[in-house]
């Protein structure tokens, strides 16, 4: 039956209305879960607050674990579901500019949308220096171009890279989460609180 | 520390339990359940349906039809080998042996929603086989020449003279058939024989370029 678009079952054409209700849906709980604080959001990186960790890290195991069921009983097929091309090196340096952009500023660009939606002032200069930051991408982009497309390792998966398993690897998966939600509840418990 | 608020705590830690419980049961499930082969393409009960229809068969007449009219929207594949096709082949076919018709270069000429394909071979015997290889896929538009090109000499290029006692449609058939095998390069009817040489066109080959589908484009 799935994936609901490739198949035809929902016209391409929905795809705007579809994304604008998901959106919304995912601004309020995003906000309602307290994301557009940047204290927050950056005490993943100082040790008082994990919930950024516990929350994504969750996402993708209920995400995956769900997604493997409805193949199972033949409601997707996964084999057409999108999955990202790697670009190795250029994830690399992403990440790391992702990462410090990250701590710098406290908020990732969904959540300092989500932020100045609230009136938040610190996420709009978050927002004006993304803004920046796309020019700049583009005014160098002949130069990153090498980066940027290089290192294409095609649409590989964890599962094809080493070989195992799918159903282990989301076994091996949710007992890692676990394990990091224990550990992350202790430094948490470690580390002076801060209120905010 | 009030009361209710170690009792509060005491509350949440059993549900972080609970959840963390649900996590490693559904995951471990996935593992411990029974695994099945999947199977590319359609079902086998559509499959068995699709095979007992005849709508898979196209008339030699229509074909005619479509040809004469120049319709742009057929794709004739010959499944014999290359030399027959070399040999004979109908205007403007695209050669694809059946024992090639997995490969993948040939799936941009059958997986598509653009053109009606239809298979042919010397009988429909071929074409047949081919039909169900590309239907096991669950591709559409695809069709099969019925009778194949021998149907296709005997109904086209020399047709058989009716009987006076038929009714006049099946002249007025004949009369068409006759127009046709000229069409087709068949000068004067009834003189026809094996050393009349078909004008040699070079084949329009039709060149399809491969369109990306069925995935979901997306990202982050």
């Amino acid at each position: 039956m799935g994936p609901l678009i490739p198949n035809g079952i929902i016209p391409p054409e929905w795809d705007f209305v579809i994304a604008l209700l998901i959106g919304i849906i995912f601004g309020y709980v995003l906000e309602a879960s307290g994301f557009s604080s940047s204290r927050k959001l950056a005490g993943v990186f100082y040790g008082y607050d994990f919930v950024v960790l516990k929350v994504f890290f969750t996402a993708a195991v209920v995400a995956v674990i769900g997604i493997y069921y409805l193949d199972y009983l033949g409601f997707i097929d996964i084999s057409k579901l999108y999955i990202h091309p790697t670009y190795l090196w250029a994830a690399i340096v992403g990440g790391i500019v992702m990462g410090l952009g990250f701590i710098l500023g406290g908020f990732c660009p969904g959540t300092s949308l989500c932020a100045v939606a609230i009136g938040k002032i610190d996420a709009m200069a978050y927002g004006v220096g993304i803004l920046i930051g796309v020019f700049i991408f583009s005014e160098f982009f002949s130069f990153i171009q090498p980066l940027f497309d290089g290192s294409n390792y095609g649409a590989i998966t964890l599962v094809d890279t080493l070989g195992i398993s799918p159903y282990w690897f989301i076994f091996l998966f949710s007992l890692v989460a676990i394990i990091a939600f224990v550990i992350s509840d202790l430094v948490r418990k470690k580390v002076k609180k801060i209120f905010y | 520390m009030s009361k209710t608020y170690k009792y509060k705590k005491i509350i949440i830690r059993r549900r972080y339990r609970i959840l963390a419980a649900i996590l490693i049961i559904l995951s471990g499930g996935l593992v411990l359940l029974p695994k099945y082969q999947k199977n590319v393409g359609i079902k086998p009960e559509t499959f068995l349906l699709n095979l007992m229809s005849p709508e898979r068969y196209i008339s030699t007449d229509f074909l005619a039809n479509s040809l004469i009219s120049k319709d742009p929207s057929i794709l004739l594949i010959d499944v014999r080998s290359a030399k027959e096709y070399s040999d004979f082949s109908l205007p403007n076919a695209t050669n694809i042996p059946l024992s090639t018709i997995l490969k993948p270069d040939n799936e941009t000429y059958l997986d598509q929603d653009g053109y009606k394909v239809i298979f042919y071979s010397n009988d429909n015997f071929f074409a047949d086989q081919a039909w169900l290889i590309a239907k096991r896929f669950g591709y559409n538009n695809i069709f099969v020449l019925k009778g194949g090109l021998n149907a296709w000499f005997n109904t086209i290029l020399n047709p058989e003279m009716p009987k006076t006692s038929d009714s006049e449609l099946e002249f007025q058939k004949y009369n068409t058939r006759k127009a046709a095998a000229m069409f087709f390069g068949i000068g004067a009817v009834n003189t026809l024989n094996s050393n009349a040489a078909t004008p040699n066109i070079a084949p329009k080959k039709i060149i399809l370029t491969k369109t990306k589908k069925k995935t979901t484009g997306g990202g982050c």
